[in-house]
């Protein structure tokens, strides 16, 4: 096990650091540069700027510059656009909003999505799976860029304590939460049903059925555990992509998270802001595969017995 | 497997009390209702502000913030545009071209207890214009006088004769040209101070990633002091009691909040969140007037909506294509639909106000299908009857949602009545800037809005070369009437030369006027007194004021 952990996070670093490489490069590539305004800059105050923050050196030097600050000072560089924020400030600022916002919309979609799961197939092909199955469908199916206005309308703004947007209260994190969650419980409520479809078929279960075991007992005792893998294995990169924000809910919402920091560098051409959130995204991406091994490890003692 | 249901028990009990146990306990005032009560100001301020330091800003929605915590020479006047008050300077006297300006400080502390000198000034003018700055709005400081040589490092700060403090409380700016309408531009951030001696112990004048800004470190002068600063939430500021007009402050405090998103930001307004809004975007216009009439707001706005044409390529070289192109299109439907009204028709580029009116009052006065068939007849002259081997050209536009629908508007327009097709290319915002900056492309959604209000902020936009003409277009007639506009001494004398070169630039068409754009945004006429439609913009938020007796709510 022990090697094995350390082969995975060993090949998460390189990873990262292939993850990080390509950024900066490609970032540097795209038309345009983070000094641009709706007014033009004077060509010789472009290149003050230009050099004042390092950006007239070659590719390469400017790369071996950044990995020096980030390794030895810890330091991810400015905000070429905000400037005067740091861009660890504004990571630190934001990654906590995306963090809480995620882990509640995570919560929503594994509470939500694998009882409905396993109650449909349990009941399969009957109405109630129909149903259940039609709905997670629609949630697949409805972007959220549809789903968080409608929400707002709807509820934010007749429901007493809802708020339709903003980030002002505790209660301002439902409606968001929901909007995030809803696709996410929709694909863990198929993903738990055709697990546990697999699992009931299996011959052990039936073993346990001509034993007399109970349905109950079948269902949270027998088949649970290998039912959920195609769930767990869902639910890693899905989570680390949930806390790391999503542009549409945030914009929708007008919550301060790491999503719209992520398309606005990205618009603005913010070298150094995107390449920090990149890295932090790598970084999330890989501990959560990580945790999802360990995770599937524990719920299937095949795959722990092949390491 | 007992262990399984009861966590799922306890996954559910936690989610029931975190989802509806707040409900029935919370506070059901809105947001906007409480803080009405507590006197502080909710603002929608468009954008995440690029930067506090007004030297390293260029953006309207920095410039709100920037001029609540800083103040210039003067101060606007919360109800008339244009009309200006004394601010840090008590008074002034120009010579008799209005070369020459020299402005008595009034005694003024910056909020750490540290009076207010010209050397603040003339620090932050030197600041703004040092060659190794990189400022970005260094061109707002061009007009004093070696400002422009200095910033391109032809001559030391002492040569430069622009600025100069005789005593602490006196500052002397001398122009190039006369500039008869100074007080106008002192109301812009450029033309404000710096606590010199907080900068100095912050890293310096030239420190780029200096912190002196953040909230912790904030020293100002204006009414205002910078509290607290999340990003992509909100900015709030306090009174500064440290503020010479500190008892004039009629509100305990703003909080602007970023809100890109018109939608949201309306859809904020209704649910009791905000007391002033940016923008109502043009599809909500309607709802929100239906919805809300005493609230909505539709103020004039010194803004131009406008195509610029690319006059270096095949067939835009051809002033008849363009005349043409221009004629083609009928700004009455595209205000009507496109906008909903909120707007008004332009045949000219700067908007007219009671001072300067330069726009083509011939065509204005045509009827929609005299213009076409007058298009139609410049096409034909210039070799594309009926659009006849005229190529498809391109037409850039923003990835916005008003501009893409403007674009496929026009469009149709220019196939209709000329039989020219463009495709639209809707490009993501800093690609957009830098094709538009490089020339590359053919017809250009443009807008541009005035930094003050003369109407040079406009038209000086058409001299040859200059850094945001961008149709490759110029004419010596132009640039000299512009050169004789900064060279007279009387506001109606530079008034008539900008004119003239207006009207030759409308001649020569290197671009299409469609519409004088408006500000519609939601207020909350109830709680919100001492707001009044401003042409720039720039109301002195210190004016604004919020009624606490507030009726109860439903």
């Amino acid at each position: 096990m022990m090697r094995f952990l350390i082969k995975r996070v060993l090949q998460g670093v390189f990873v990262i650091f292939v993850l990080e490489t390509l950024t900066f490069f490609l970032v540097r590539a795209l038309p345009g540069n983070p000094f641009l305004g709706e007014r033009k800059l004077p060509d010789h105050v472009l290149e003050q700027l230009n050099s004042l923050y390092g950006l007239d050196a070659a590719a390469w030097e400017q790369y071996v510059r950044y990995w020096k600050a980030i390794l030895l000072h810890g330091d991810f560089g400015p905000s070429l656009v905000r400037e005067g924020v740091q861009v660890s400030e504004i990571i630190a600022q934001a990654f906590p909003v995306s963090l809480l916002l995620g882990s509640v919309a995570m919560l929503l979609a594994v509470v939500v999505g694998i009882p409905v799961g396993m109650f449909a197939a349990y009941h399969r092909n009957r109405l109630p799976d129909t149903l259940l199955m039609l709905g997670a469908v629609a949630g697949i199916c409805i972007p959220s860029f549809v789903l968080a206005p409608l929400l707002g309308i709807s509820l934010g703004m007749h429901v007493p304590g809802l708020s339709v947007a903003g980030w002002d209260n505790p209660l301002c994190i439902v409606l968001p939460s929901i909007a995030l969650g809803a696709v996410n419980a929709a694909y863990v409520a198929r993903l738990t049903r055709s697990g546990m479809l697999e699992t009931l078929s299996s011959d052990f279960v039936r073993t346990a059925r001509a034993k007399g075991a109970s349905p109950s007992r079948i269902l949270w005792h027998h088949a649970l555990r290998s039912g959920l893998l195609p769930a767990v294995a869902y639910l890693g990169p899905a989570f680390a992509a949930l806390i790391t924000g999503s542009f549409v809910v945030e914009t929708c919402f007008q919550v301060p998270g790491m999503g719209l920091h992520f398309v606005n560098a990205t618009t603005d051409r913010d070298y150094f802001l995107i390449q920090g959130l990149v890295l932090c995204y790598g970084v999330l991406i890989v501990l959560a595969n990580l945790s999802v091994d360990i995770l599937l490890a524990w719920l299937n003692p095949r795959i722990r017995s092949a390491e | 497997m007992a262990m399984n249901r009861l966590s799922i028990c306890c996954l559910y009990a936690l989610l029931s009390v975190l989802l509806g146990g707040g409900c029935g306990e919370g506070d059901r005032r809105s947001s906007a209702a409480k803080a009405a009560r507590e006197g502080i100001l909710l603002l929608g301020n468009n954008a995440e502000p690029q930067s506090l330091d007004p030297h390293k800003s260029t953006a309207v929605a920095d410039g709100k913030i920037i001029s609540s915590l800083l103040e210039g020479l003067v101060r606007p006047d919360a109800r008339e545009s244009g009309l200006v008050h004394p601010g840090m300077a008590e008074s002034w006297e120009k010579n008799a071209d209005a070369t020459e300006w020299r402005f008595h400080l009034r005694e003024a502390f910056w909020s750490d207890g540290q009076p207010v000198t010209s050397r603040d000034f003339a620090y932050a003018y030197q600041r703004l214009l040092h060659p190794a700055f990189g400022g970005r709005y260094v061109e707002m400081l061009y007009p004093l006088r070696g400002a422009r040589a200095y910033n391109h490092g032809e001559i030391q700060w002492e040569e430069v004769q622009g600025v100069s403090t005789p005593d602490e409380h006196t500052l002397l700016l001398r122009f190039e040209n006369p500039t008869p309408h100074l007080l106008q531009m002192l109301l812009h951030y450029t033309w404000f101070p710096l606590p010199a001696h907080h900068v100095e112990a912050l890293g310096g004048m030239l420190d780029r990633r200096s912190l002196w800004t953040s909230p912790e470190n904030w020293v100002g002068n204006g009414a205002y002091l910078l509290q607290e600063r999340r990003m992509n939430d909100y900015i709030s500021v306090v009174p500064n009691p440290h503020y010479w007009r500190a008892s004039e402050v009629r509100n305990r405090g703003i909080r602007f909040l970023p809100i890109v998103n018109g939608y949201t930001e309306t859809r904020m307004f209704f649910g009791g969140k905000l007391h002033i809004t940016n923008n109502v975007p043009p599809e909500m216009l309607e709802m929100a007037l239906s919805r809300s009439l005493r609230e909505f707001c539709r103020d004039p706005y010194y803004c131009t909506i406008f195509y610029r044409l690319n006059t270096t390529r095949k067939p835009l070289n051809d002033v008849r294509v363009r005349r043409a192109l221009s004629l083609a299109i009928d700004r009455e439907a595209l205000v009507a639909r496109v906008v909903h009204g909120a707007g008004m028709t332009a045949y000219g580029f700067t908007p007219p106000t009671r001072e300067y009116d330069a726009y083509d009052h011939s065509v204005a006065e045509m009827t929609q299908s005299e213009r076409e068939s007058e298009a139609r007849r410049l096409l034909a002259n210039a070799g594309f009857p009926g659009g006849n081997g005229f190529p498809t050209l391109e037409l850039m536009t923003t990835s916005r949602d008003v501009q893409r629908v403007t674009a496929e508007c026009i469009q149709s327009m220019w196939s209709r009545v000329l039989g020219v097709q463009v495709e639209i290319r809707a490009c993501e915002w800093t690609a957009y800037k830098a094709a538009q900056q490089n020339g590359e492309y053919d017809i250009s959604s443009s807008s541009w809005s005035g930094d003050y209000a003369d109407p040079a902020t406009f038209v000086g936009l058409w001299r040859t070369g200059a850094g945001n003409n961008c149709t490759g277009w110029g004419s010596a007639v132009c640039d000299a009437a512009l050169d004789a506009a900064d060279a007279s001494p009387t506001t109606a004398g530079r008034m008539l030369k900008l004119a003239e070169a207006e009207r030759e630039m409308l001649e020569a068409c290197p671009i299409i006027p469609l519409y004088w754009s408006e500000r519609t945004y939601m207020k909350s006429s109830l709680v919100v007194e001492g707001w009044y439609p401003l042409l720039l913009d720039q109301h002195p938020l210190d004016a604004v004021e919020l009624r606490q007796n507030l009726p109860a709510e439903p």
